[in-house]
């Protein structure tokens, strides 16, 4: 594994003021992953993964320590530069799919590619691409409500790569889905791997985590261990 | 922000309205009704300087009216009551002296005169007697055959030129010249009309005849006779004041004046007209104001209210927004142009409505009531472009704190938020 480093996380810490008190989400983590990595974050919930996995996808910034992100200080950024990187770097899939109830398939892939700037050309044509891309080639036009759940999280996988960005971050991807829709899920993320893509799944199931080549697990805001998955899931 | 980004914005809030037609509406009704105040009172200030112009042009620009009466009339009425009425010779005393002016000439007055034409009589006519030079001002611009001539005037010819009114309700069918009339039993020859120049300010215009004015001493010489005037044409502008001075000076001599006495007689001029007018405008514009104001703030209040409800309803999408690449500016600028977008609805219906209310108020209004003839069938057209821009502005304004709400939210939070 000597492939480009893309984050680098050295002793963050992440606190909450809930009143007077102070509660650690993250007491103190340090990660490196690669290019090209296909790695799951487990853990039980109040471990710190969401917050975690927040941090990494330049959503929040940690109280303490350093984030480096493909070279840049992360810690250091505005709030518009975060929103930049999170942009051109990241592509998030939530649990809940999170897709605009009133747009087309189409327009949800195109959005970030508005907020990147390009030609409404040019983002009809690359978004048409990704759909193409993730099976749905026949479903552009339709909106949120008039696709199956496996579809919008296909969707919503397709919003995420249209910027090309360098890591895919996904929140518990199958977590509302069957088990049969989930395994189709997952099936997508293997090949979007095997094509280069790097992958990170935070997830509390053990069956999808097996998919990961490394596995990540937290508790207590700590990283309890960091293991490589020998015998992965392949398709 | 791109270009493209802020299209796609104005599309957005465009679907954002469809989406929700009726409360989009309900929030805009405010702003419909200050737009329709803006518009309607411009509508109104535009008849009124229209008429304005009208009777300044009628009158003529360069023209001052000595008379008993002040054309500022209304609350010194009783001290010009209790002047001494002008009479016929000093009126034609003054004209001999006047020199500076290019044109002085005495004018009797008569209201209430009815003239006979064959079978049929019209009463509440104002009969003028004059001097032939009269036909150079503008009161007395002829449509159809002549003034009469200085020969017709020395001799004290019973010849008549009618008002365009007095024309066409006697002669319907036209053909005006030389048709006989009789005033008091004296019969008159039709030799011209005046043109229709009534205005809002004036008009009786319409509704006047000329005469020599030996003919009009003949014919009603017995009679009480109001004071008469003298109508004084300066020619060139520049020398106004001057001529002002000098009438001024004629008219005192021969009104027998003390340096300690006040004049007993008003020099009259268009500017009377602009001080009623602007008095009228500053009342209208007043009232306009005020209630623009009123519903405006009662408009902002309405779309900034619903402003923040659309924020508070998409919470998660301005989150969805901001984890995939949305900047501040950008949510700021969507909820903005959403709420100008509102406030421009408003204005277009408002549109609609005003040039409804216009078209119909300037069409049926006046046949009814007949002081709102001054008003115009047209919505004046730079009001269209306040209304939008004003509408924008308002808009930007309710939108303002609403839209910061939301560019402020935090990504994590949002994307939580059910």
């Amino acid at each position: 594994m000597d492939s480009e480093i893309i984050i680098e996380i050295e002793h963050i810490a992440k606190i909450y003021e809930m009143g007077v008190e102070q509660v650690f989400a993250i007491r103190d983590i340090s990660l490196t992953l690669r290019r090209n990595e296909y790695i799951a974050i487990m853990g039980p919930s109040g471990s710190g993964k969401s917050t975690l996995m927040n941090i990494i996808g330049c959503l929040d910034t940690p109280t303490f320590g350093k984030y480096h992100f493909n070279k840049m200080a992360v810690e250091e950024m505005t709030d518009d530069e975060l929103a930049q990187i999170r942009n051109k770097e990241i592509g998030f899939v939530f649990q809940t799919f999170n897709l605009l109830p009133r747009a087309t398939a189409l327009k949800n892939v195109e959005l970030p590619l508005v907020y990147g700037g390009y030609s409404s050309s040019a983002r009809e044509e690359i978004a048409i691409k990704t759909l193409e891309h993730v099976g749905l080639a026949d479903r552009m036009m339709h909106k949120p409500n008039e696709l199956s759940g496996g579809q919008r999280q296909r969707v919503a996988i397709a919003r995420a790569l249209v910027t090309n960005p360098s890591i895919i971050l996904a929140d518990e991807p199958t977590g509302n889905l069957d088990t049969k829709t989930g395994e189709e899920i997952m099936k997508l993320f293997n090949d979007l791997w095997k094509q280069g893509n790097t992958i990170i799944i935070v997830t509390h199931e053990e069956d999808i985590a097996k998919h990961a080549h490394r596995i990540i697990r937290l508790r207590d805001g700590l990283v309890e261990r960091d293991e490589i998955n020998t015998s992965p899931i392949e398709w | 922000m791109k270009f493209t980004e802020f299209i796609e914005t104005i599309k957005l809030a465009g679907e954002s309205m469809r989406g929700n037609k009726m409360r989009s509406f309900l929030a805009a009704l405010g702003v419909v009704i200050g737009i329709s105040f803006v518009i309607l009172t411009g509508w109104i200030i535009s008849g009124l300087d229209n008429a304005l112009e009208e009777t300044i042009n009628l009158i003529g620009q360069d023209m001052i009216y000595i008379d008993k009466w002040d054309w500022t009339g209304g609350k010194n009425w009783k001290l010009y009551e209790a002047r001494k009425d002008i009479t016929l010779k000093q009126a034609e005393e003054f004209c001999s002296r006047m020199k500076g002016a290019e044109l002085a000439v005495p004018l009797v007055r008569k209201w209430s005169v009815t003239i006979k034409a064959g079978n049929d009589s019209y009463d509440g006519i104002s009969a003028l007697g004059t001097r032939y030079s009269y036909s150079q001002t503008p009161a007395a611009s002829i449509q159809e055959g002549r003034f009469f001539s200085i020969f017709e005037d020395q001799i004290n010819t019973n010849v008549i030129v009618l008002g365009s009114k007095v024309a066409e309700t006697l002669f319907p069918e036209g053909n005006v010249l030389e048709k006989i009339i009789i005033i008091r039993g004296q019969k008159f020859e039709v030799i011209g009309t005046v043109k229709k120049q009534g205005t809002m300010l004036m008009d009786f215009v319409d509704n006047q005849v000329f005469m020599p004015v030996g003919a009009f001493m003949d014919v009603f010489g017995g009679q009480m006779l109001r004071s008469a005037e003298v109508g004084i044409k300066v020619g060139n502008m520049d020398n106004i004041d001057e001529i002002r001075e000098e009438a001024r000076g004629i008219m005192r001599e021969i009104r027998n004046l003390q340096y300690y006495q006040d004049d007993d007689f008003s020099l009259n001029e268009t500017k009377a007209f602009e001080e009623t007018v602007a008095s009228l405008r500053a009342y209208v514009w007043g009232i306009g104001i005020g209630l623009t104001m009123l519903s405006f703030i009662v408009g902002i209040i309405g779309i900034m209210n619903i402003m923040f409800v659309s924020v508070a309803e998409r919470t998660r999408e301005i989150g969805i927004r901001k984890a995939i690449g949305a900047k501040k500016a950008s949510i700021l600028m969507q909820f903005i142009v959403e709420s100008a977008a509102l406030c421009f609805f408003g204005a277009v219906i408002s549109f609609v409505l005003c040039s409804t209310v216009i078209f119909l108020a300037a069409t049926f209004l006046p046949k009814v009531w007949e002081a709102t003839s001054f008003l115009k069938p047209v919505m004046p057209f730079q009001f269209l472009i306040l209304g939008s821009v004003v509408s924008i502005i308002v808009g930007i304004l309710a939108g303002l704190i609403p839209a910061m709400r939301a560019a402020k939210l935090d990504p994590v939070d949002s994307l939580r938020y059910e």
